[in-house]
């Protein structure tokens, strides 16, 4: 006991009032092995930190090359997957205000984590556009792309969850899939109005936040019949022997998949530049860590060889004087 | 085009059904330099699962299976 003690307070031990000879003797010999010395603070914390801090570093740095190097292919693919919505949107027009019965928020978020803060973004924004749209006799429901989102809005609307999709990104995005995807969600979900909520890329620093609207075809009958953006749509002429309910399905129907592989390949060029910064800082903040650590080292390494060169001059000088 | 839309339609199909099996027959036309390259494009893979009473039912996976 009293040499566990004294091991452990291995500094305080020669002030302590009555050491015994013996037990004193052996306290000094554990001490060589021991790594807490009794003058010097052992250096050997510091250097483990050190390692695992270097380690983490070197992570981080090739995550951020990896993404980067992702990144470039994925933004010319985002970049030319924007003329897909431009012409809808230029056709049927964007009404977020619109004001429907059944709302479907799509979330597009990402399956892994490690991209700073835009599955938390798209969430926030979705739960925010649901206060918006909910209301007596309507119903919203969430469809939720990705991973993160779904442990997000798990927590506290799990009830509203309709549907929820992941590992779209194990290869490539292409369009087939995502229509596919697009198909599933039409075919399994009623509404009146698909809201998609996604991260839209701007450049690798930021991305917008942004929501698109889908309209069901009734609901772009009676806002065309309206009058509005959505009333020019009769002065376009129907060739076929179609019918404007049917044009008007189909037209919904491609533009929510072209729409959803846009806001995907947006949102996935938006993870990539995200991760890219947030693995930029974090080998920052690991270099400055390291920094800091380096300098603590040599310091105490530094104060310990001062110590150690006193107390021999000083016992060199005590025998010769 | 237009004397096909009531057949597909009460087939139970969605537009984009449609032009998927559409496009991956214009894709099996190509020659082969750009038909595999094409081809390339139809990888589908990833896992829905639908909710009921906040639970996730069973997750089923939807892979290279360009129509059901």
């Amino acid at each position: 006991m009293a040499m566990a003690a004294l091991r452990r307070e291995g500094r305080r031990f020669l002030l302590s009032p009555n050491p015994s000879p013996v037990l004193a003797r052996s306290a000094i010999c554990s001490e060589e092995s021991s790594p807490i010395g009794v003058r010097g603070i052992s250096t050997q914390i510091v250097r483990n930190r050190m390692k695992s801090v270097k380690n983490i570093q070197k992570i981080t740095k090739a995550m951020k090359m990896v993404a980067a190097s992702k990144l470039r292919a994925v933004q010319v693919r985002t970049e030319n997957s924007r003329g897909f919505w431009q012409p809808f949107t230029a056709l049927l027009g964007d009404v977020p205000s619109v004001d429907v019965k059944k709302n479907v928020i799509v979330t597009i978020s990402s399956d892994k984590g490690l991209c700073g803060g835009i599955n938390s973004t798209s969430v926030k924004i979705s739960k925010s556009l649901f206060k918006v749209t909910a209301g007596p006799e309507k119903a919203v429901k969430y469809v939720i792309l990705g991973e993160k989102g779904k442990v997000q809005l798990m927590r506290d609307s799990k009830n509203r969850i309709e549907m929820t999709i992941s590992e779209l990104q194990k290869n490539p995005l292409n369009y087939t899939q995502v229509s596919v995807l697009a198909d599933d969600i039409l075919k399994n979900v009623e509404y009146d109005a698909l809201r998609i909520v996604f991260n839209k890329f701007q450049s690798v620093v930021s991305f917008l936040p942004t929501i698109s609207t889908i309209l069901s075809p009734e609901i772009v009958e009676r806002e065309s019949e309206a009058g509005g953006k959505l009333g020019d749509l009769d002065s376009y002429e129907i060739e076929g022997g179609e019918t404007k309910a049917e044009i008007l399905q189909n037209l919904a129907e491609f533009q929510f998949s072209c729409v959803l592989f846009n806001a995907v390949l947006e949102n996935a060029c938006s993870e990539l530049g995200a991760r890219m910064s947030a693995m930029d800082s974090s080998s920052r903040n690991a270099g400055e860590m390291l920094d800091r650590l380096t300098l603590t080292y040599n310091r105490t390494r530094q104060a310990s060889i001062t110590t150690e060169l006193i107390e021999i001059i000083s016992g060199a000088s005590a025998l010769t004087g | 085009m237009s004397s096909a839309v009531p057949f597909w339609r009460a087939a139970g199909m969605t537009y984009i059904g449609y032009s998927n099996m559409v496009a991956s027959a214009v894709r099996k036309c190509l020659k082969e330099p750009y038909r595999s390259e094409a081809l390339g494009r139809e990888k589908v893979h990833f896992t829905i699962s639908k909710w009921s009473d906040g639970k996730p039912e069973k997750p089923t996976l939807r892979t290279d299976s360009a129509e059901e």
